[in-house]
């Protein structure tokens, strides 16, 4: 280090405070950057969908509701369409009325006992699982919870 | 003594060099002989700087700022408040705006008083002038975007000045407007202006004006009897 001329002193401490002030200025804009594509808005909420006197031993009831949705500063409803069902009036289970196909509606069919899906014919058994058809998983399930006679669902 | 990783980037360079012509760029532009200044020679490279901050935070802000006026202030208060480092980014643009323009009025002053205007600089002025007018046209097409009535006010104001320019004032401010009054044309051609054709002109300038001032040299600090 006894070499160190003014000229190369002066080249690093130039070199080091431009690469201070980049990074300063670097790692906040990274954050900027991808701060967004890291952030699950709304999931694990409790959304309410109705009465749980509404839904009695049997077929499956379909509950609709609208949650709000913010994407940036943007706020929209969007409505979620679940089936519940219950054997005993006490617990109740949720499901998705998506195809896990292609994302078509499905409906109860009560003679069959099944959800079925209109696009492809694929029919799901009462639990969500694949009776036939083309769809890769069963119905997606949500965990519910009754409070004060109105039964929630958890966002997933 | 070399040691190998000084010896290596010395290839790495050669190689370039060789096929760019880097060392030649390099030396004329950061290794060039200057005359005895002061610090006040050093506004304009502090005014090139700010530009650099200017431009590198304009093209983050562009990543989530939405020029409609539905979404336009909502984007910018979504920038500040809720974005990691938002303020920090749109803060440095904000102040970095007053920035340019008191830093380019201090370039101009010095070359002003300095004569350094002057034979065979005057290239580099006129240049000079017109890079100073871009940045208030930066300044003030800036100031409509965060779309608040701050923004509104001002933009009312400066068009109604643009107004009383001779013959012209009328047709002026409808053309700056896109119509009598702002409205959902304006703000578009504010933004188009502040981040496509002022920054094309501005760096198009800039180059022309640091190759003269290379070219040319700087002035050194005028004597008593010149």
């Amino acid at each position: 280090m006894t070499d160190v001329t003014r000229r190369k002193f002066l080249v690093r401490a130039i070199a080091i405070m431009a690469g201070a002030i980049g990074a300063m200025i670097g790692a906040p804009a990274i954050s900027y950057l991808i701060g967004p594509s890291n952030e699950r808005s709304n999931t694990g909420e409790w959304i309410p969908l109705g009465l749980a006197a509404s839904v009695v031993p049997g077929d499956p009831v379909l509950m609709k509701t609208t949650v709000e949705r913010t994407s940036g500063w943007l706020v929209d409803t969007q409505e979620v369409s679940v089936f519940v069902s219950t054997e005993n009036g006490q617990d109740f289970t949720a499901h998705s009325n998506i195809c896990t196909h292609l994302g078509c509606r499905v409906r109860w069919v009560a003679d069959q006992a099944g959800f079925f899906c209109p696009c492809h014919n694929a029919i799901f058994n009462r639990d969500g699982s694949v009776s036939t058809g083309p769809p890769p998983r069963p119905l997606d399930s949500f965990e519910t919870m009754v409070e004060e006679g109105t039964i929630f669902i958890k966002e997933a | 003594m070399a040691t190998r990783k000084e010896t290596r980037a010395a290839e790495v360079g050669d190689w370039v060099d060789e096929r760019s012509g880097w060392r030649l760029a390099w030396t004329t532009v950061f290794i060039r002989k200057i005359p005895k200044v002061n610090w006040l020679y050093t506004l304009g490279s502090a005014t090139l700087f700010v530009l650099i901050i200017q431009v590198v935070t304009g093209v983050l802000l562009m990543f989530y700022y939405v020029p409609e006026p539905a979404q336009a202030h909502a984007s910018v208060q979504y920038i500040t408040h809720d974005l990691s480092f938002g303020w920090l980014i749109r803060g440095l643009h904000h102040f970095g705006a007053s920035a340019m323009v008191i830093l380019t009025i201090a370039h101009m002053l010095r070359v002003v008083l300095y004569g350094a205007y002057k034979y065979p600089r005057e290239l580099t002025w006129l240049t000079g002038v017109v890079l100073m007018l871009l940045v208030f046209s930066f300044g003030f097409t800036g100031y409509l975007l965060p779309w608040d009535q701050r923004a509104y006010w001002a933009t009312v104001v400066g068009t109604q000045i643009a107004e009383v320019t001779p013959f012209i004032g009328g047709w002026l401010k409808t053309v700056m407007l896109g119509g009598e009054e702002i409205s959902a044309l304006t703000l578009p051609r504010f933004f188009g202006a502040h981040v496509w054709a002022l920054p094309a002109i501005l760096l198009s300038l800039v180059g022309i004006h640091l190759y003269l001032v290379v070219r040319n040299g700087i002035t050194s600090i005028p004597k008593r009897d010149d």
